[in-house]
């Protein structure tokens, strides 16, 4: 059952079913609960099937209007696209799945309604920056990302999550106005808006414009690393994620980051080319910034006590590590890259909904009240420790895949003092995650007993926790399912237009 | 590079944009206002657009709107002119929203200052 | 406000505001102008009302429960446009060979479905820019 409009077919159920929420003229409850899954199951349902059908048969573009590709705007549907689809889909259907007892406890109850029509609109956008073969139609995306990301912060209504909403929105304005100069810059030289396009043209006219593609090049990617939280300019993520509600902290951290993150992917390697890239020293100078920002997001999560925050912190640190893969440039650092995006969004899902879980139960938000708890709620904290061996790096899990490529490709690319980098910050990464798993279930505290209990959280966020969990472990131990797409999809999106 | 007045008065729109960008900038880092900083992004966003809209600017061509009567002429490029809408539109956005939290932020510290709500909240803090 | 001249005046210059902006998106592909901003300047004219007149009778024009119909209609009426292309068998969004009539050069009715998701875009930019208006003043009071 193959159809090449599956892109639309997905992006407009999303859009129709976001416009048409707040319509319903009954009050929030169980019937719009179970149409809400049943739309994300058939959105689920169309991108396997896309992912099956461009694995069997080749990768194809669809250009809207059936105008010429140069003319109008063109999806790009590759292996790698499809994958970051179902990967985007399958973890907001847990994630939705998880937030439809928790959020009881955060917003009211008036708001669920355009809390989940934003949650749609962001989904609609990612998925649309991870298809899109066009500079403008990017930009719009990640306008329509910016703003829904934004609210659903905001939309818990308590003063530190104002602020934080506040900075974030700031920041990101900065960043979307500094990706629009870098787009006016290239649209300069070139002419073009389309990916493929540009990426000819810059080949031919590069040596009589050397410094305004350098520009260019400067301007996105500072505009893409402010949303990324790239270290120096990661202060708004702290703040953002740790006081959000649960379901948009997971979102946020496991989901949104990384397509900010694929786009400078698409900028560096489809766009501009990666010879071009090599030639003018930015991939050098990124691979200080990835490091920085792998070591300094360890060393801030160290003195963080409360739980959330400290998870935030190390999102900088892993965002640093993809990073680190994307700076390399090469075919291995880029695939290791791409590893670790899918297998980070896992793992920091389990991590945060866990966390929420426990907030939920227990409302105690600090690392210090934790003793004990692993008996009192122990499939939740089943899930975080594998979160956290994930984190660490242990055998068998996804992460330790993910840094085995990551080192593999330090080493190919002729950088082995980055190796030692990798080996430290794995080491603070345990500092700081290992003594909550040891003090939950190690240690006793005077208000709980060391008596098994079941969980005292509703069921769906049992089930989806746990499925998130599943989905870390069967990545780790059968990394090929995930390490063949992307290394079928890697060649063509490097070496595309260079005549590689 | 020679600086004399012909480049300088060619490229005004791209000098004038480059420096509104800035001025822009500065606006948003240093002010203490919280609408003032909203100001500052929309004068950085001016700042793209007109940077934009003066790339599609073709020498001695006219406006870009078709009439049959006359012949080919050369047009000015229109493409760049309707990248520039949407990009109005979603700047109106961002200030809307922005503009909505700040009424929240409002009622919840009783000032737009950021300097006064950074001493509020580290007066919570110690609480 | 309640003076008395900007109440005359609105009440007569009203109309004129609105057949502006309906003939600026009507017009959209001939001449400058489109959806966004024939539905901004249809927009400005009920703001103006409500200026004038106070909240209260703002939002009687246009409640609520209009606008948010008005702005679900407006989207879903341009994706079911695009699905036109889709049923025809070429792809979302086309134009000429879905059979939308093309009409001569220079007239209002040409350009397949330009002009009809240019009125759709115009009614949606209004409704939104309305109820941001309308719900920015309900947060003071």
């Amino acid at each position: 059952m193959s159809n090449i409009h599956f892109p639309v077919y997905i992006l407009m159920l999303l859009l129709i079913f976001a416009v048409t929420i707040p319509l319903q003229r009954k009050s929030y409850g169980r019937r719009f609960q179970i149409l809400m899954v049943s739309v994300l199951g058939i959105a689920w349902i169309m991108a396997l099937l896309e992912l099956l059908m461009v694995l069997w048969d080749a990768p194809y573009s669809y250009t809207f209007g059936s105008y010429p590709a140069g003319i109008g705007i063109e999806f790009l549907v590759d292996e790698f696209s499809a994958l970051m689809t179902l990967i985007v889909l399958t973890l907001s259907l847990l994630i939705i799945i998880y937030s439809l007892k928790d959020l009881e406890h955060e917003i009211e109850s008036s708001r669920m309604y355009s809390y989940y029509t934003l949650v749609f609109l962001l989904i609609f956008s990612m998925i649309g920056m991870i298809f899109t073969n066009d500079m403008f139609n990017l930009y719009v995306f990640m306008e329509i990302l910016s703003i829904t990301s934004v609210a659903i912060i905001a939309i818990k209504k308590k003063k530190d999550t104002l602020m934080a909403s506040m900075k974030y929105l700031m920041m990101g304005a900065i960043g979307s106005v500094t990706v629009l100069m870098g787009i006016a810059l290239i649209y300069m030289v070139t002419g073009q808006l389309n990916m493929s396009a540009i990426n000819e043209e810059i080949s031919a006219v590069w040596r009589l414009y050397p410094r305004n593609i350098l520009l260019a090049m400067g301007f996105m990617i500072t505009g893409f690393s402010i949303k990324a939280a790239i270290f120096p300019l990661h202060n708004w993520l702290p703040d953002a994620h740790s006081t959000a509600p649960t379901p948009s902290s997971a979102l946020l951290s496991g989901l949104v980051v990384k397509a900010y993150i694929f786009s400078i992917a698409k900028i560096m390697y489809r766009v501009v080319g990666k010879n071009i890239s090599v030639d003018i020293g930015i991939a050098d100078y990124l691979i200080i910034f990835a490091v920085l920002s792998m070591m300094m997001g360890s060393v801030f999560a160290l003195t963080q006590r409360d739980i959330k925050r400290r998870l935030a912190y190390s999102s900088v640190s892993q965002i640093g590590y993809i990073f680190l893969g994307l700076a390399l440039a090469s075919e291995m650092g880029f695939s290791a890259a791409l590893f670790h995006v899918v297998s980070h969004a896992f793992m920091k899902s389990a991590l945060f909904l866990s966390a929420g879980s426990i907030i939920y139960l227990t409302g105690k938000r600090d690392v210090k009240n934790l003793d004990g708890i692993g008996y009192e709620m122990p499939i939740t904290m089943t899930v975080f420790s594998i979160g956290v061996l994930g984190m660490i790096g242990i055998p068998g899990t996804s992460g330790f895949m993910s840094k085995w490529y990551l080192g593999l490709a330090v080493l190919d690319a002729g950088h082995p003092e980055l190796l030692i980098v990798l080996l430290l910050s794995s080491f603070l990464n345990a500092l700081y995650y290992l003594p909550i798993i040891v003090s939950a279930f190690l240690r006793e505290s005077p208000g709980r007993p060391l008596e098994m209990h079941r969980d005292g959280i509703p069921g769906t966020m049992k089930v989806s926790m746990v499925l998130v969990a599943v989905g870390s472990l069967v990545i780790g131990l059968f990394p090929h399912l995930v390490m063949d797409i992307i290394q079928q999809a890697v060649p063509t999106f490097i070496g595309s237009g260079m005549g590689l | 590079m020679n600086f004399d007045l012909s480049t300088i008065a060619n490229n005004i729109n791209y000098i004038g944009a480059m420096i509104l960008f800035i001025i822009g900038l500065y606006t948003v880092l240093t002010h203490s206002n919280l609408i003032k900083k909203i100001i500052g992004i929309n004068i950085m966003e001016t700042s793209i657009f007109l940077f934009f809209v003066s790339i599609g600017y073709v020498k001695g061509a006219v406006a870009p709107i078709i009439d049959p009567s006359t012949g080919d002429k050369v047009f000015v490029n229109p493409l760049p002119a309707a990248m520039i809408l949407t990009g109005i539109v979603v700047a109106v956005s961002i200030t809307a929203f922005a503009l909505s939290i700040i009424i929240k932020i409002h009622e919840a510290y009783g000032t737009i200052d950021l300097d006064e709500i950074m001493k509020i909240r580290s007066v919570e803090e110690d609480e | 406000m309640d003076d008395l001249f900007v109440r005359v005046i609105t009440k007569m210059i009203l109309p004129f505001i609105q057949l502006y902006g309906v003939y600026v998106i009507i017009h959209g592909h001939l001449s400058p102008g489109g959806g966004f901003s024939g539905g901004a300047i249809f927009a400005a004219s009920i703001v103006l009302y409500t200026l004038a007149f106070g909240l209260k009778p703002g939002q009687k024009r246009m409640p609520h429960k209009v606008s948010s119909k008005i702005e679900t209609g407006g989207i879903i009426f341009f994706i079911l446009v695009g699905f036109a292309g889709i049923a025809t068998g070429y792809n979302f969004l086309t134009n000429q060979e879905a059979g939308f009539p093309m009409g001569e050069l220079g007239s209002v009715f040409s350009a397949g479905l330009i002009p009809i998701v240019t009125i759709a875009i115009g009614l949606k930019v209004m409704s939104t820019i309305i109820t941001l208006f309308h719900t920015m003043l309900e947060e003071e009071g």
